[in-house]
């Protein structure tokens, strides 16, 4: 229960930040790595650090992150395929062997086919995600945005305790 | 207005989580590494893994690993090894890249055979994994030997009912039959259009006009050569329809010869449902000691599979189940790289181990074993294991350097008490006591080459007490416990798939003989017990054939006998009245 309200919570201060669009695409962007991947990889580490560091929606990252858990748990039959075409096909052998030969690369456990599959889906899906979602926002916040803002149920979610610590990571 | 790309302020807290769990990490690291190489081990080899305690010195390139137990794949409450203690050194570089490189690992306190309260098997039960699909190979494998199991106790001689539909002799006489009638039909016609009457009745009359003729009477002469000559055609058909009658008959008589063939293959049928105790030593030996001798095969061959999956030659990428997890484990490839390091390499090891631990006086070993790795192409040497120690000498080497695998295993073991068995089909336990037991075993691609003897001079034999009222088991328990000594040698050679075994030993020419003795009789009336059945299913068929295929031919010959007599008759008269007449020779 206390992990749906954090959503919804992150779902609306996300969209009524003062953050542009574009940070919180960016942030659902990278939240959504965080959730088509296998969560303990370390370029996940990474994407968490990037997600931190910069000034993109930590929230939209929250959301991402959210959404995209059960849409990586459904693909995974697709990112095992991905992973397997990728790693075996001939033309990249070279490739993949230096990279496994090479110190930390391995650690990424980019050999495996589903960690390379959903990496590589990710990263091709973050394109048109960040622009759809960017969309998304401007409609939503040219159109329905300022009548949540005034509702009492906005007034509600964002007067809990969870919201002033989402306030900390705001853009 | 200018949006900031870091957000800075979120430096701290991000280094505070990450030393959070770096301090995480250092407190659980041990418990994360003994897990994992349970779960990795337990992976690999298909049992239940168990460690107490690890401890881990990056620092130093060390771990410690306390109370290892590895379950045996095989039996389901034995364990394969414990050990107290190991002690590895590591290279912590490799690490970085996956790797890992163990420089030397001492071994303290290596046990085998140990009991254990759970079953640890695993890939006998899930039959997941490499592991999973090579048990299940190897087991498939050793149910090709599979043997079956003597009646000797009981000493029984039993039948499976012939089944009437199975014999040969039934239709072969169904098929004589029609052919006989089908022969007496064609006969028949044949003989009717032969039209001997009109020419038997022109000849008579012709013979009595000539007995009242004159020698002047030439019309009555004429008629009597012409009516000799119609004889002499009627005969001429008559000779070839007796020809045709006499072919016809020689097929119905192959044809009676078969349906004996038929009986006699019947015989053998019926002789094949028997359940005869076999009376060949070198079968007794297979049946009795088989079952034992194909499992320490099939436990090597499975080790020996399980390593040419994990230790494959040459340097194409190789995949394996990936890391279980929430999600799906997919496929982990592993590419490895000429001159770089292997995934996975043992330098050296050093065992210590006890051999019978529970006794009073444990005996001490020492084994080494070297150049264990993932990948046997870029360590560029096989993997050597030797041991000895009081009588202890047992080698092996897995050569996977070349694209053909070559795997040798070989082990003589003195002065170890064997468990009691159960001698299979007998209610017979034989306790080999202190024996000696050998192994040799090479796997060369796939033609193996392998033998197990066990070699006794202590073997105590005891007996069920249902045994008591089986005159066959009485006879073998008269030929077999007198006999202290055991010597019993398997021998499998061929290619892996259907290799060849042969089992002797010592006990087998006494066991065979004294079945041969009381057996005999009795497989001898039982023998006749099953001709008598078949005689009995397909007397009623085959008799009646008979006599219709003799009732057909004499009948046809009969016949013809009949009318040729008539026929030359009747040209000897006429010839004979001719002479009388004319007193001239007629060519």
């Amino acid at each position: 229960m206390f992990t749906l309200i954090k959503l919804v919570q992150s779902l609306f201060g996300a969209l009524h930040s003062e953050g542009t669009e574009g940070q919180l695409a960016a942030g659902i962007v990278l939240g959504s790595f965080l959730g088509l991947t296998p969560l303990v990889n370390l370029h996940n580490a990474v994407i968490f650090a990037a997600l931190v560091l910069l000034n993109v929606s930590f929230a939209g990252g929250m959301l991402g992150w959210a959404l995209f858990v059960p849409i990586g748990f459904l693909l995974d039959p697709l990112f095992d395929w991905i992973g397997h075409q990728l790693l075996l096909a001939a033309s990249l052998r070279g490739l993949w062997t230096s990279f496994y030969n090479t110190p930390i690369v391995p650690l990424t456990n980019f050999n495996n086919t589903v960690v390379l599959g959903s990496f590589v889906f990710a990263l091709l899906f973050a394109v048109p995600l960040f622009f759809l979602t960017r969309w998304a926002v401007v409609r939503y916040r040219v159109t329905v945005g300022e009548r949540v803002k005034r509702s009492k149920f906005y007034r509600a979610l964002t007067a809990s305790k969870a919201y002033n610590v989402y306030k900390m990571f705001r853009p | 207005m200018k949006v900031k790309i870091f957000r800075w302020r979120a430096v701290g807290p991000l280094l505070v989580l990450f030393v959070i769990a770096g301090i995480l990490w250092w407190l659980f690291a041990d418990t994360i590494a003994r897990r994992e190489s349970q779960e990795v081990g337990t992976q690999i080899l298909g049992a239940q893994v168990e460690i107490q305690k690890l401890h881990l010195d990056l620092r130093h390139g060390k771990v410690l690993i306390g109370g290892l137990t590895i379950a045996s794949p095989h039996e389901a409450f034995k364990n394969l090894v414990q050990a107290d203690e190991l002690v590895a050194d590591i290279d912590v570089v490799p690490l970085t890249e996956k790797k890992l490189i163990i420089n030397r690992i001492a071994a303290n306190g290596l046990r085998f055979g140990t009991p254990r309260t759970t079953d640890g098997r695993v890939a006998a039960q899930s039959g997941d994994g490499i592991a999973g699909r090579v048990l299940a190979e190897t087991r498939e494998w050793a149910s090709q030997f599979q043997i079956p199991v003597l009646q000797l106790a009981a000493g029984k001689v039993s039948t499976d009912s012939v089944d009437p539909r199975r014999l040969s002799a039934i239709p072969a006489a169904t098929a004589l039959g029609a052919r006989a009638d089908s022969s007496h039909r064609a006969w028949q016609a044949a003989f009717d259009s032969l039209r001997l009457g009109p020419t038997l009745d022109s000849a008579s009359a012709a013979l009595e006009r000539l007995r009242h003729a004159r020698a002047t009477d030439l019309a009555a002469l004429n008629e009597a050569r012409q009516a000799i000559d119609r004889l002499k055609r009627a005969r001429d058909r008559v000779t070839s329809l007796e020809r045709n009658v006499t072919q016809g008959a020689t097929i119905l008589k192959s044809g009676l010869a078969g349906l004996e063939s038929a009986r006699q293959r019947d015989y053998a049928f019926a002789r094949s449902l028997l359940k005869l105790p076999s009376l060949d030593a070198p079968a007794i030996g297979a049946a009795v000691f088989g079952p034992s001798a194909i499992r320490p095969f099939e436990q090597v061959l499975y080790y020996t599979q399980l390593a040419r999956r994990y230790m494959p030659p040459g340097l194409l990428p190789r995949a394996s189940t990936g890391p279980s997890r929430v999600r799906r484990a997919g496929e982990t490839v592993r590419f490895p790289k000429q001159r770089a390091l292997p995934a996975f390499l043992v330098r050296s090891a050093e065992l210590s181990f006890l051999l019978q631990p529970t006794s009073e006086q444990p005996r001490r070993y020492a084994g080494r074993l070297t150049g264990l790795t993932s990948d046997p192409a870029l360590y560029g040497r096989p993997t050597a294991f030797q041991a000895s120690g009081p009588q202890l000498a047992a080698g092996a080497m897995l050569d996977h350097v070349r694209a053909i695998p070559v795997d040798t295993a070989g082990a003589t073991l003195g002065g170890i008490t064997l468990p009691a068995f159960d001698v299979p089909g007998v209610p017979l336990k034989l306790d080999p006591g202190a024996a000696t037991t050998q192994l040799g075993f090479t796997l060369n691609g796939d033609t193996i080459r392998a033998r197990f003897a066990v070699r006794s001079t202590n073997v105590r034999w005891t007996r069920d007490s249902g045994f008591t009222n089986s005159a066959i088991g009485g006879l073998i328990w008269q030929a077999v416990s007198g006999i202290s000594n055991l010597d019993v040698e398997a021998r499998l050679s061929g290619a892996l798939q259907h290799p060849d075994l042969a089992v002797r030993s010592n006990l087998d020419q006494a066991i065979a003989s004294r079945l041969r003795a009381v057996l005999g009789e009795q497989v001898a009336a039982a023998e006749q017990q099953q001709r008598d059945r078949v005689d009995a299913l397909i007397n009623d068929k085959v008799g009646p054939v008979r006599a219709r295929v003799n009732e057909v031919q004499n009948q046809a010959q009969a016949q013809i006998a009949q009318q040729r007599a008539r026929l030359d008759d009747l040209q000897k008269q006429l010839e004979q009245r001719l002479r009388e007449l004319t007193r001239i020779r007629l060519p």
